[in-house]
C-alpha cells in the first residue's frame, strides 16, 4: 500500500483548488510511469501505428508523385496533349503543325513542341537500360532542366548532344558500385544506335519506370527515335500576362479542340468536371495521379497497410491501457472512495492517454525521419510526405488514446468503492 | 532499476520531442529537394507582335523564287565561270560543256567548204574552156569549115558547165549554213543566265557530269537583295487569313532576331505539308496554306536562302473570346 501514500498528500491538500489540477496531472503521470513495463507496452503499440501510418502513407504519396515526375521535371504552365490523354506517361501524338495553331491563340504567349518518350540506350558493354528521352525546343529551351549541376545547357545546340540526370550517370556507367566509373561530361553513349554525348548533368526528378531522365533537343529527340507517322507527345504553352493559366487553358480547350491542362500540383481545379465517363480534371498531376490509383493496384496495396496500421494500434492500445486501468483500479477506486468524483478521475485517465499518445506519436515520426533521410538521400524508395499526413496521424493516433481511455472511463465508472475495502 | 526506469521515462520523453523536430526537418529537405516551379524559358521566347495572331513556320526563299538553272543536253562541264555570291547579268555566261565532238563536226564541215570551193574553181575553168571552144567555132564565117552538129554540142557542154558551177556554188553555201548550225549548237552548250540575279549555290565544278533531270540543280539563280518568306498555315487557321494581312518574322534559333514582312499573294492552290520543322520522315496528314511575304534583306545580321522563319501574321481570332 505504499503507493497509496502519495494520495493521502493529495487529500491534506483538498482545500487548495488552485493546486488540485497540478497535483492531479502529477500524480496521473505518476501512475503512469510507475509501471515502466506497461508504460513501454502502451508506447511501443502507438510507436508501430503511427510509423506504419505515416511511413506507408508517405511512400504511396512519393510513388504517385513518381507518376508525374515529368511534369515536375519539364516544368511549363500549360500542357497540350491529344483530346483522350488522361495522364502524361502515355500521349498520343499529335500533328507537327498543332505547334503554330496553339501559338495562334491569343492567349497564349509562347508554345513550343515536346517530345516525351521511353527509348533504350546502349553502353559501351553492350547492356540496355531504358531511359526517358525528352526533346525541347532548341531556340529557346523551353521546358529544360531547372537545375544544372555541370556543364552549360546552350551545348545543347550542339550536334549529338543531351544533358542527363543524377540517376543516369550511375545507370548509364559500366559497373554502377564504383564511382570511378560514373558518366562525366563528355562521355557518349548510343541511343537507338544513334551517338549520343553528354554535355550537362542535371538534378531531376525520379520517372515511375526507374529510368533516368535525358534532354535533348526536339529534332534531335525525333532522331533517335524510330519515325513514326505523328511524333509531338505534347505542347508545353504559357499564359499572356494577366490571364492565369486555368483561362489560356480554357480559351487552347475551345478553340482547337485538344486537351489542355494546367501544370500547378495534385489538388482541386476550377476545371474539374464529373462526366459520365468519369471525372475530366484540369490538372494534369491530379488527372495522372487519380489514372493510376483507378488503373492500378497501387493504392489498394498501401491503403490496406495503413488501415492495419490504424488497426493494430488500436488494439494493442486499448488492451494494454486497459489492463493498466485494472492494475491501478485499486488506488483508483481508493480516490472515489475518498470523494473525487468520476470526471475528475476521467480527466486522469485521459491526461494519461493523451500522453501515451503524444510520446508514442513523436517516437513514431522520430522512425519515420530516420526512414525518410535514408530514402531521400538514396532516391530510393519514394517518399514524399505532404504536411497533411502527419497532422492526420496525430488525429488518429489521438483518437485510438481516446478510445483507449473511454473504455478504462467505463470500467472506472462502473467500479464501486466499496471493493477497495473488501479484498 | 530506479535508474533505468528513469532513463527510459525521460529517454522516451526526448526521443518524441527530438522525432517532432526531425520531421520538421525532413519536410524543409525534402521542400528543398522538389523542382522549381515553371517558370520562362531559358532563352525567352519570342514576344507576340499582335494579340490576335496566326503562327506559321516559314522557309526564306530568294524574291520571285529560285532559278534551278538546266542544261539542254546532258554532258560533261568543261568550264564554270562563276561562282556563289556573284552577281550576274541576263545573258552572262555561268558554265560551258564539253563541245569538242561539235568542233570536230566544225572542222570536217570548214574542210568540205574548202573542197567546195575548190570545186567551183574547177567548174569556172572548165566553164571558162568551153566558152573559149564555143567562141572559136562561132568566130569561123564559113559555115561549111564547122559542121551544125559540132556547134550545138559547144553550146550545150556550155550550158552544162554553167549548170554545174552554179550547183558547186550551192554547195558552198550549204556547207556555210552547216558551219552557222554547229556554231549555234556549240553556243547552245554555253550556259548562260536567264536573267539579273544572284548565284545561291553552284551544284557543278568543272569536269563533272550534268544530267538533264539532276538531282541538285546545277546553278541556283535568285534575286537575294529581295527576300521572300514562303509561310505554311495549317488548313484549319486557312479561314483567318485574308489578302494584306501584316506580318513579323522571327528567325528560329534566334528570336531576337525579328523583321517586317509585306504581304505580296497567298497561293490559290492548298498544298499537303513538306515537313520543315525537323521531322525524319515527310508527313502528309495534313494541308497548309501557303501565304507569299517579302523583305528586304537587313545587313546586320545577315539572312540566308533556305532558312527558316516563324512568322506571325495578324488575324483576328476565329471565335469572339468573352
Amino acid at each position: 500500500m505504499s503507493r497509496v501514500a502519495p494520495l493521502l498528500d493529495l487529500v491534506t491538500l483538498w482545500p487548495l483548488p488552485s493546486t488540485f489540477l497540478s497535483y492531479m496531472i502529477g500524480l496521473a503521470l505518476k501512475m503512469l510511469f510507475g509501471d515502466t513495463a506497461k508504460y513501454l507496452m502502451l508506447v511501443a503499440g502507438l510507436f508501430f501505428a503511427t510509423f506504419l501510418i505515416v511511413q506507408q502513407a508517405s511512400v504511396f504519396c512519393g510513388l504517385m508523385r513518381w507518376t508525374t515526375a515529368t511534369l515536375k521535371n519539364v516544368a511549363a504552365p500549360i500542357y497540350v496533349v491529344e483530346e483522350r490523354v488522361d495522364q502524361v506517361n502515355e500521349t498520343n501524338p499529335m500533328r507537327d503543325t498543332d505547334v503554330a495553331r496553339i501559338r495562334s491563340i491569343s492567349a497564349v504567349r509562347w508554345a513550343m513542341p515536346l517530345y516525351s518518350g521511353i527509348q533504350r540506350v546502349r553502353l559501351g558493354d553492350g547492356s540496355f537500360k531504358t531511359v526517358q528521352l525528352i526533346g525541347i525546343d532548341a531556340a529557346s529551351l523551353a521546358g529544360a532542366p531547372g537545375r544544372m549541376i555541370e556543364g552549360n545547357l546552350e551545348d545543347l545546340r550542339l550536334p549529338n548532344t543531351v544533358v542527363i540526370d543524377e540517376l543516369a550517370t550511375e545507370r548509364l556507367s559500366s559497373n554502377p558500385k564504383d564511382p570511378s566509373t560514373k558518366i562525366k561530361i563528355g562521355d557518349q553513349f548510343e541511343i537507338n544506335d544513334v551517338e549520343a554525348r553528354v554535355v550537362g548533368i542535371c538534378q531531376a526528378m525520379r520517372s515511375f519506370t526507374g529510368g533516368p531522365y535525358i534532354w535533348t533537343t526536339y529534332e534531335r529527340a525525333l532522331s533517335y527515335t524510330p519515325s513514326s507517322r505523328k511524333m509531338l507527345s505534347a505542347v508545353i504553352a504559357a499564359p499572356i500576362a494577366g490571364m492565369t493559366p486555368d483561362q489560356a487553358a480554357a480559351q487552347i480547350e475551345r478553340e482547337t479542340g485538344l486537351r489542355a491542362y494546367v501544370n500547378q500540383d495534385f489538388g482541386a481545379n476550377p476545371r474539374d468536371i464529373a462526366t459520365p465517363k468519369g471525372n475530366k480534371y484540369g490538372d494534369f498531376n491530379t488527372s495522372t495521379v487519380w489514372w493510376y490509383v483507378k488503373n492500378t493496384g497501387i493504392p489498394i496495396s498501401f491503403g490496406t497497410t495503413v488501415v492495419i496500421g490504424f488497426i493494430v494500434g488500436i488494439a494493442i492500445a486499448c488492451q494494454t491501457f486497459y489492463a493498466f486501468v485494472l492494475d491501478n483500479l485499486k488506488h483508483l477506486g481508493a480516490l472515489k472512495a475518498m470523494g473525487m468524483s468520476n470526471f475528475r478521475l476521467s480527466i486522469m485517465l485521459i491526461v494519461q492517454a493523451v500522453t501515451v499518445g503524444l510520446i508514442g506519436f513523436g517516437l513514431g515520426l522520430l522512425a519515420t525521419a530516420g526512414f525518410a533521410n535514408g530514402a531521400i538521400a538514396n532516391g530510393q524508395p519514394p517518399f514524399y510526405m505532404p504536411w497533411q499526413i502527419p497532422v492526420a496521424a496525430f488525429f488518429a493516433i489521438q483518437l485510438i488514446c481516446m478510445l483507449a481511455a473511454l473504455m478504462g472511463i467505463i470500467r472506472l465508472s462502473l467500479y464501486e468503492p466499496a471493493m477497495v475495502f473488501r479484498a | 532499476m530506479n535508474f533505468l526506469s528513469k532513463l527510459l521515462r525521460y529517454g522516451s520523453i526526448a526521443a518524441a520531442i527530438f522525432g517532432l523536430v526531425a520531421i520538421i526537418l525532413v519536410s524543409r529537405t525534402q521542400a528543398e529537394r522538389q523542382m522549381p516551379p515553371a517558370g520562362d524559358p531559358p532563352v525567352s521566347p519570342p514576344a507576340k507582335p499582335y494579340p490576335q495572331a496566326v503562327a506559321a513556320t516559314g522557309i526564306l526563299e530568294a524574291l520571285s523564287e529560285n532559278v534551278a538553272i538546266g542544261v539542254p543536253l546532258s554532258g560533261l562541264v568543261s568550264e564554270v565561270t562563276v561562282k556563289v555570291n556573284d552577281v550576274v547579268k541576263k545573258d552572262q555566261v555561268l558554265f560551258k560543256l564539253d563541245h569538242r565532238d561539235l568542233q570536230a563536226d566544225f572542222l570536217s564541215t570548214q574542210a568540205q567548204q574548202e573542197i567546195h570551193r575548190a570545186q567551183i574553181t574547177v567548174n569556172q575553168a572548165q566553164l571558162a574552156k568551153l566558152q573559149s571552144q564555143l567562141a572559136r567555132l562561132t568566130a569561123v564565117t564559113d559555115t561549111r569549115a564547122v559542121s551544125q552538129d559540132d556547134l550545138e554540142n559547144r553550146q550545150q557542154d556550155v550550158l552544162v558547165a554553167q549548170a554545174q558551177l552554179t550547183a558547186a556554188r550551192a554547195q558552198l553555201t550549204a556547207s556555210e549554213i552547216s558551219l552557222q548550225r554547229i556554231t549555234l549548237l556549240i553556243e547552245r552548250l554555253t550556259i548562260r543566265a536567264p536573267r539579273d540575279g544572284s548565284i545561291i549555290q553552284v551544284n557543278v565544278r568543272a569536269g563533272e557530269f550534268a544530267a538533264t533531270s539532276p538531282k541538285n540543280p546545277a546553278i541556283l539563280l535568285g534575286d537575294t537583295e529581295k527576300l521572300q518568306v514562303r509561310a505554311d498555315i495549317d488548313e484549319q487557321n486557312a479561314a483567318r487569313i485574308r489578302q494584306g494581312q501584316p506580318a513579323y518574322g522571327y528567325l528560329k534559333g534566334d528570336p531576337k532576331i525579328t523583321f517586317p514582312l509585306t504581304f505580296i499573294r497567298i497561293e490559290p492552290y492548298v498544298i499537303p505539308k513538306t515537313s520543315l520543322t525537323g521531322a525524319s520522315t515527310e508527313r502528309v496528314d495534313t494541308r497548309v496554306l501557303q501565304v507569299i511575304y517579302s523583305l528586304t534583306r537587313p545587313t546586320d545580321p545577315p539572312l540566308y536562302v533556305g532558312q527558316q522563319v516563324d512568322v506571325f501574321i495578324e488575324a483576328p481570332d476565329r471565335i469572339k473570346t468573352p
